[in-house]
C-alpha cells in the first residue's frame, strides 16, 4: 500500500471508529485513545508505524463531531434539578435535539476552517505569544481560577426577611462552587502526589476520577429524570439557521477555542465563559454553534499546535490528552503541520457526514430505547471498566470523586470549577509549592 | 463596564511595574523571577468592588416592601399602588423608602416579564406585563396577557423625579431595588440604590489595601510595598473605567457620601467597548510581559501597537458594524415603546443603562 493509500485508509477508519465510539454516551475519547493505544502496541507488528498519527487525529475530530449527539439527545436535566437548562436540553426538549446536534456540527466545521485560514497566525504570531506567556503559566492560570471564582454570581433573588435570610438563600450555589472548587483541588493534590493505582496503570491515575466528577453524576442525573423525551423533529430540507448568527457564534466560538485550545488545563467550558463574558452576545444558537466551534479548536487545534515547529518553538506548543498519550511514541517534523492539517479536515468533512447520518439514527433510538435501562447499562459497563483497569482502589477514588461530582449538578453551580482537580495541584507544581503542600499533608516524606 | 473588563484592566496595569513582572515570571527566565501571583492582585482588586455590591452589599440592603407578585395570576394595577404608596410614604415621612421587586418564575425555564415605568409626565407608576420569556431572556411570542396588562398608580403626594428616564425589566432570576426619597418637591426614584455606592470608592481602595501592605511586610515578601501597591491601583481603576458611564460612584465615601454621575461616554454593557478595553489590556500585558522579561517582540513600541491593537481593532469595528455587535435590548423590551403609547405614557427609548449593566454583572 502507497503512504498516500495508508494515510487515507487510517484517517477514514479513524474516522468511523471514532464516530460510532463517539455516539455512545459518557465515553470519552482520551479514556479510550488510551485504551486504543495499549492495543495498537500489542499489534505493533501487523499495523504500520505511518498509520498512528492519521488514525488518532482523526479518532479526535470524530470525537468533536459526534460529542454532541450524545450531549444533546442522551441527555436532559430533570425538571426540578435546575433553574438553568443548557440550550441543548432544552431544544431536546422542544423536540428540537436534532437540529441542535446539526448547528453543533455545522460549528465544528467553521472550528476546522478556523485551523486551516489561523496557519499563518500559529506560524508567525502564536510562537511569539507562546514564549511571552510559558514562563508566566503559573499565574495566568490562577488569574483564570479566581476569575472563574469570582465570576459566578448569585442566581437567586435573595428571598428573605433578614440579611442573613436573603445572603444564605442567594449564596447557596455560590458556596457551592467553592466547596466543589477546593474539594476537587484537594482531591487532585492527593491523586497527583500519592496515585493509589498500579504503575502498570499509572497512564489512566486521572481516569477514576474524571469519571467520577463528570459522567458519573450526569447520568445520575439523567436517571433521576421524570419526564418523557419528546419526539423529535428531523427537518426535510434546511435548518434554522441565519448567516449573521453564524458569523457571531464563530466569532464567540474561536475565541472560546484559542483560549482553551491554547493555555493548558483550561477547557472549552471555562474558555466559553470567558468568551462569553468578553464578547457580550447572547443566544441559545450562539451558545451552541459558538461550542461546536470551540469543540474542534479545544481538542484537535491544541494537538495540532504540536506540530508547528519554528525557530522560536522548536517542540511545538501543544496541550491536552491526545498530545500526553502520543507524545512518547513519536516526534514532529519539521513538515508534518500540513499533512496533519489535511487530515483534520478531511475526517473533519467525513465527521460531518457522519454526524447528519448518526444524529438521524440516534433520533431513531430515542423513541426504542428505554433511557433509564441505558444509563443503567452504562453505569454498570463503566464500574467494571474502572475495576479491570484500576482494582477496588479506582472504584474507590471513582465514588470520592463523584461525591463532589454531584455537587455542581444538584447545587446548581459551575461544573467547570471540578477542573480544580487538575488546575490547583499543577498551579501549585508550577509555582514551586506543590511540594510543600503535599509534604504538609503528609502525602510525601523528605 | 463588564466585570471581565475591570478584571482584565486591573491586571493590565499591574503589568506596568517592572519588578512586579519579573517577580511573577519562572525562577530563572529573569532577575528576580520567583513565581509570585503579585499581578493576579491587580486582577483580583479590579473586580472587586462589583463583588462587593453584588455579593454582598444587595443583601444587607432590606427592603421596606416586597413586591413579590404571584406569577399565576399577576395583578399589575396592585403592583403599580404598592409602588405608589411606598413613594408618598417617602415623600410625606421624608425617609428613605425601599422596594424589592422579584421575578415571576413560572417552570424551571419560563419567566413572566414585565416593565415598571416611572413616568415623570403623568406623575404616575406604570407596570406592564410582558411575554413570558425562556432564561435566555427570549420571548414567546402571543404570550402576553390579552387583559389585564397594564396597572397604574398616580401619585397623590409629591412630583415624581426620574433619574434614568427609562424603563426597566424585570424577567429572570432576580428583581430590582429601588429606592424613593424626598428631594424637595420631588420624590426621587434611585434604581439600585445600593450599587456604586460605598463599594465605589478610592478610600475605601485604599483601606482594602492595607491588609496586603501589612501582610506582606510581616512575611517579608520581597518588594512588598508593590502588593499593596497593585491591589490599590486593581481597585482604582475599576472606579476610574466606571466614570466612561453614566451612574458613577460615591468616590470619596465615607467623607462624602454623594454618588457622582458619569461622564456619559459610553454604555457600560456595550459589547463594543468591553472587548475593544479586553484586547488593549491583553496587548498591553504581552507586551509589558514581553518588555520586561523574555525581549522576543521584535518591534518598537509604536509598531507593536499599530500592527496588533490600532489595526485589529478598527477591523474589529468593521465586523461589529455589518453583523450588528451592539448593545443587546431585552427582546421583550422591543415592543415595550409600542405598549407605552397604547398605556398614554410618556415615551423613552426602552434601554436601561443600570438594568443592563446589573445584567452584564449577573451574566
Amino acid at each position: 500500500m502507497t503512504l498516500f493509500l495508508t494515510i487515507l485508509v487510517y484517517t477514514l477508519g479513524g474516522t468511523i471508529v471514532g464516530s460510532f465510539i463517539s455516539f455512545l454516551p459518557s465515553l470519552h475519547i482520551y479514556n479510550v485513545a488510551g485504551i486504543a493505544l495499549l492495543i495498537w502496541g500489542s499489534m505493533a507488528d501487523i499495523l504500520p508505524e505511518i498509520a498512528m498519527i492519521p488514525f488518532f487525529t482523526s479518532l479526535i475530530v470524530a470525537f468533536a463531531f459526534l460529542n454532541s449527539i450524545p450531549m444533546t439527545l442522551f441527555s436532559a436535566a430533570d425538571e426540578s434539578a435546575s433553574a438553568i437548562i443548557l440550550p441543548g436540553t432544552k431544544n431536546l426538549l422542544l423536540g428540537k435535539g436534532y437540529e441542535t446536534v446539526i448547528m453543533s456540527g455545522i460549528g465544528s466545521l467553521v472550528g476546522v476552517l478556523f485551523l486551516v485560514v489561523g496557519t499563518p497566525f500559529f506560524y508567525k504570531i502564536m510562537p511569539y505569544i507562546n514564549n511571552i506567556v510559558r514562563p508566566n503559566l503559573a499565574w495566568i492560570l490562577l488569574t483564570v481560577v479566581a476569575y472563574m471564582l469570582m465570576s459566578e454570581w448569585p442566581k437567586g433573588a435573595g428571598y428573605g426577611k433578614t440579611v442573613w435570610q436573603k445572603f444564605s438563600g442567594a449564596w447557596a450555589n455560590l458556596f457551592a462552587g467553592i466547596a466543589s472548587f477546593l474539594l476537587a483541588g484537594l482531591l487532585g493534590i492527593l491523586i497527583i502526589s500519592k496515585s493509589i493505582v498500579t504503575h502498570q496503570m499509572a497512564f489512566q491515575n486521572i481516569m477514576p476520577v474524571f469519571i467520577g466528577l463528570f459522567a458519573i453524576p450526569s447520568m445520575i442525573q439523567n436517571l433521576l429524570i421524570t419526564y418523557k423525551i419528546p419526539k423529535q423533529f428531523v427537518p426535510k430540507e434546511t435548518i434554522d439557521l441565519d448567516g449573521k448568527t453564524l458569523v457571531l457564534s464563530s466569532y464567540q466560538g474561536c475565541i472560546s477555542g484559542f483560549i482553551s485550545g491554547y493555555v493548558p488545563l483550561i477547557t472549552a467550558g471555562i474558555g466559553g465563559i470567558i468568551a462569553g463574558a468578553a464578547t457580550a452576545l447572547r443566544g441559545d444558537k450562539i451558545f451552541i454553534i459558538g461550542g461546536g466551534v470551540a469543540k474542534v479548536i479545544y481538542y484537535v487545534g491544541s494537538f495540532l499546535f504540536l506540530f508547528v515547529i519554528t525557530g522560536l518553538s522548536p517542540y511545538g506548543f501543544a496541550k491536552g490528552g491526545l498530545n500526553i498519550i502520543l507524545k512518547p511514541y513519536f516526534s514532529p517534523q519539521d513538515n508534518d503541520y500540513f499533512l496533519i492539517l489535511s487530515i483534520i479536515v478531511l475526517s473533519g468533512c467525513v465527521s460531518f457526514l457522519m454526524l447528519m447520518w448518526l444524529a438521524k439514527v440516534a433520533v431513531k433510538v430515542l423513541q426504542k430505547i428505554n433511557f433509564k435501562l441505558m444509563y443503567v447499562v452504562m453505569l454498570v459497563l463503566i464500574v467494571i471498566f474502572i475495576y479491570s483497569l484500576t482494582g477496588l482502589n479506582g472504584i474507590f477514588v471513582m465514588i470520592v470523586s463523584t461525591c463532589i461530582g454531584t455537587i455542581p449538578v444538584f447545587y446548581h453551580c459551575r461544573r467547570s470549577n471540578l477542573m480544580a482537580v487538575l488546575l490547583f495541584p499543577i498551579i501549585l507544581n508550577m509555582a514551586g509549592y506543590g511540594e510543600k503542600i503535599a509534604d504538609f499533608l503528609g502525602l510525601i516524606k523528605f | 463596564m463588564k466585570g471581565i473588563t475591570h478584571f482584565v484592566s486591573g491586571l493590565a496595569v499591574a503589568t506596568f511595574f517592572p519588578k512586579a513582572v519579573c517577580m511573577a515570571s519562572r525562577g530563572g527566565i529573569v532577575e528576580g523571577a520567583e513565581s509570585s501571583f503579585i499581578l493576579v492582585l491587580g486582577a483580583l482588586y479590579g473586580i472587586m468592588p462589583d463583588t462587593l455590591d453584588f455579593k454582598f452589599g444587595q443583601f444587607f440592603s432590606l427592603p421596606d416592601y416586597d413586591i413579590d407578585c404571584d406569577p399565576i395570576h399577576p395583578d399589575p394595577q396592585k403592583m403599580a399602588e404598592s409602588m405608589g404608596k411606598a413613594m408618598e410614604e417617602a415623600f410625606e415621612k421624608d425617609k428613605l423608602v425601599k422596594v424589592q421587586l422579584y421575578p415571576m418564575q413560572l417552570g424551571s425555564d419560563l419567566w413572566r416579564q414585565y416593565v415598571i415605568k416611572f413616568d415623570g409626565e403623568n406623575n404616575e407608576v406604570v407596570i406592564i406585563l410582558n411575554e413570558i420569556v425562556s432564561t435566555s431572556q427570549v420571548p414567546f411570542e402571543g404570550t402576553a396577557p390579552k387583559e389585564n396588562r397594564v396597572g397604574r398608580y398616580k401619585l397623590k403626594s409629591g412630583k415624581m423625579l426620574e433619574t434614568h428616564g427609562r424603563p426597566s425589566a424585570v424577567d429572570i432570576m432576580s428583581g430590582p431595588q429601588f429606592g424613593f426619597q424626598k428631594f424637595g418637591e420631588h420624590v426621587l426614584v434611585e434604581f439600585l440604590p445600593w450599587h456604586r455606592t460605598w463599594s465605589h470608592s478610592y478610600v475605601l481602595g485604599f483601606f482594602l489595601s492595607l491588609p496586603v501592605f501589612a501582610i506582606t511586610y510581616f512575611f517579608n515578601l520581597t518588594n512588598w510595598y508593590l502588593y499593596g501597591l497593585i491591589a490599590f491601583l486593581g481597585f482604582a481603576t475599576h472606579i476610574t473605567e466606571d466614570l466612561s458611564g453614566h451612574m458613577g460612584g460615591s468616590l470619596l465615601w465615607p467623607f462624602i457620601k454623594k454618588r457622582y454621575n458619569g461622564f456619559c461616554l459610553a454604555r457600560a454593557s456595550d459589547p463594543r467597548l468591553n472587548f475593544s478595553v479586553i484586547y488593549l489590556s491583553v496587548t498591553i500585558i504581552l507586551f509589558n510581559i514581553d518588555r520586561f522579561t523574555v525581549n522576543v517582540i521584535p518591534l518598537p513600541w509604536y509598531k507593536y501597537y499599530f500592527f496588533f491593537f490600532v489595526i485589529p481593532i478598527i477591523l474589529f469595528l468593521i465586523f461589529a458594524e455589518i453583523f450588528g455587535v451592539k448593545t443587546q435590548i431585552k427582546e421583550g423590551l422591543i415592543g415595550v415603546d409600542e405598549i407605552l403609547k397604547q398605556a398614554r405614557v410618556s415615551n423613552a427609548a426602552a434601554i436601561d443603562e443600570l438594568n443592563s449593566e446589573e445584567e452584564s454583572i449577573i451574566e
